[in-house]
């Protein structure tokens, strides 16, 4: 295991978003432990994304995030970086470069400006591409990829960081079956190896599946938060959604173990 | 052929055919030296404003995720030659600067003012809308801003004969007329501009996937748009006070060898630092043998080839719908 998997929590207290004179999110209060991963649920313009940002810092906030008791406002951006690494859903990146230099990219917070990669670099690369089963798109060019491999490959980039907590926003939308699966199954992987993780999901099915605890939003709060299995039951859902909740219905697919992940 | 012994054979070849190309007879033994040293001035002074001008290229390309940037694209080298103009005219009208700094200095920065005025606009604009469209609008509406702005202050400067020749000659952009004094001030300016440049290439890196996910990566946006400029500023600078306007060097150069250096900016500055320096060497000496009745302008023969360029990647973006 590599040294900077895992053990850090982070606590997010009355937090609130104004958007351009919106209140986007209000009085949010959440927490995840290392090797737990906690769902994002809503339907859309619940403010999912949005906390998700606000947790990374990428937005302003009235309110506290800590992590580890250490308020993240104090935190230069790299420092903050280093705890906190963020998923978005599709990469804005348009430039041509390679899996293996967008990956490189995670590195920035523990490096110098010197252009050169250290041996630890080059190896928390390694693991980062292994681990998002990303390694033979290696010398690939990015914008080139299929939405699913550039997923992956986003994951290495916040991997290769070697921060503790990982912010996932919708990782699975817009992929198929097989590379959803892959996605889901790599989010357990890293909770197995204690990190933090927070993931936002449409899917509730898949919410089941995967997480640990949820926390179901509507208009920008929080309206129910514990266990995903009773998060996800008929009462919160019908409340939520306005859909009624049928258990077992309907079918489900799992990765052919013989193939391995796509 | 790989790429940096190829551009340093480049290099060589220009800068043989710049010292021995020109009208001047060199079997004259008495105007020999004075042409081979004036050639020399000539040869320094395009590789200089060669060099700042394709590394200030890259770096607002990356500023503005955006391939068909450049200081003149942008606007930024009109407003360094507004402002070195402005410069020239509040020096030799009022003695403005003559204080505090040798003539020389008046100039590039009167130049790096008028280039950062110039892009801080942009960056302000930049807050409002992200089109590419409305950004290179916006650089065409400052250049032309500039333009008509620079045509007052030669009309102002005309009132005398020595000031009037002096802004223009300025504003037409040549390296025929640089000498020593100049060069001494470019070059740490630009040397300085351009290592600067190279180290904050790796929060470039990350500034090309976006303003957010660079800031989730670590980078602190607003210090690397800030200083970014300030380096990119410099640079123009230096060029236009050794170069006067010549435009799409920027553009031209990173184009040419983003597939031979990558993407990434600490390969991609060096090379085309230098790359910038060969091509606008060259450019000069097209312009010393084209036949004509006086020497053309060294902007002429850049715009010849960067206009069409330009043209050619804004037609291949919008169908690739890249930067939409």
């Amino acid at each position: 295991m590599r040294s900077g998997d895992g053990h850090l929590a982070i606590r997010a207290r009355q937090v609130g978003v104004t958007l351009g004179g919106r209140t986007v999110l209000r009085g949010i209060d959440l927490e995840a432990k290392p090797g737990e991963v906690l769902a994002l649920l809503g339907p859309n313009g619940a403010g999912k994304s949005t906390l998700l940002k606000a947790l990374a810092g990428l937005l302003p906030y009235e309110g506290r995030v800590e992590i580890d008791d250490v308020d993240v406002a104090d935190l230069s951006p790299r420092k903050r970086a280093k705890q906190v690494s963020y998923v978005p859903q599709r990469s804005l990146l348009r430039s041509a470069l390679s899996v293996e230099e967008v990956v490189a990219l995670g590195r920035y917070v523990h490096g110098g400006s010197f252009g050169g990669m250290s041996k630890n670099d080059k190896d928390a690369i390694d693991h980062a591409l292994e681990t998002a089963h990303a390694d033979v798109l290696r010398d690939r060019v990015f914008t080139q990829l299929s939405v699913g491999e550039q997923q992956r490959v986003l994951l290495a980039r916040a991997l290769a960081s070697d921060a503790p907590i990982v912010l996932l926003d919708e990782p699975t939308a817009a992929l198929d079956v097989g590379e959803g699966l892959a996605v889901l199954r790599l989010i357990r992987t890293l909770a197995a190896r204690n990190h933090t993780l927070i993931v936002v999901l449409h899917d509730l099915a898949d919410a089941r599946s995967t997480t640990d605890r949820a926390l179901l939003m509507k208009e920008g709060r929080v309206v129910e938060q514990g266990p995903t299995r009773d998060v996800v039951s008929a009462e919160p859902i019908r409340v939520v959604y306005g859909v009624r909740l049928i258990e077992n219905a309907r079918i489900g697919f799992e990765t052919d173990p013989e193939r391995g992940a796509t | 052929m790989r790429l940096y012994p190829l551009l340093f054979l480049l290099l060589l070849i220009a800068g043989v055919l710049a010292v021995l190309v020109g009208s001047g007879d060199l079997t004259d033994p008495d105007l020999r030296d004075t042409f081979l040293k004036l050639r020399g001035y000539r040869l320094a002074a395009a590789f200089l404003a060669g060099a700042a001008l394709a590394v200030g290229g890259v770096v607002v390309q990356g500023l503005f995720r955006n391939p068909l940037a450049s200081p003149s694209v942008l606007g930024t080298t009109a407003g360094a030659s507004f402002g070195g103009q402005v410069a020239l005219l509040a020096y030799g009208l009022a003695g403005v600067g003559s204080g505090f700094v040798v003539p020389e200095m008046i100039v590039p920065i009167g130049c790096f003012l008028g280039a950062l005025g110039a892009l801080a606009v942009l960056l302000l604009f930049l807050r409002v809308t992200q089109d590419l469209l409305a950004l290179l609008l916006t650089g065409f509406v400052l250049s032309a801003l500039f333009l008509s702005l620079s045509a007052f202050v030669t009309s102002i400067a005309q009132e005398t004969w020595e000031l009037g020749r002096a802004v223009v000659s300025f504003s037409l952009g040549s390296v025929s007329g640089t000498g020593p004094r100049q060069l001494s001030f470019a070059l740490p300016l630009i040397g300085a501009a351009l290592v600067a440049c190279w180290f904050w290439g790796r929060p470039l890196d990350l500034l090309l996937s976006g303003e957010e996910e660079a800031q989730s990566m670590g980078a602190n946006v607003g210090a690397v748009r800030w200083w970014s400029s300030i380096w990119v500023s410099v640079l123009v600078a230096g060029a236009v006070s050794v170069g006067g306007n010549v435009g799409f060097v920027g553009l031209v150069v990173p184009h040419m060898l983003r597939p031979f250096a990558g993407t990434k900016h600490q390969r991609l500055i060096p090379a085309s630092a230098l790359a910038g320096g060969i091509f606008l060497v060259a450019c000069d000496i097209v312009a010393r043998v084209i036949p004509s009745r006086s020497e053309i302008p060294l902007g002429v023969v850049t715009g010849l080839i960067g206009a069409p360029l330009f043209l050619l990647l804004l037609i291949r973006l919008r169908r690739e719908r890249a930067y939409a």
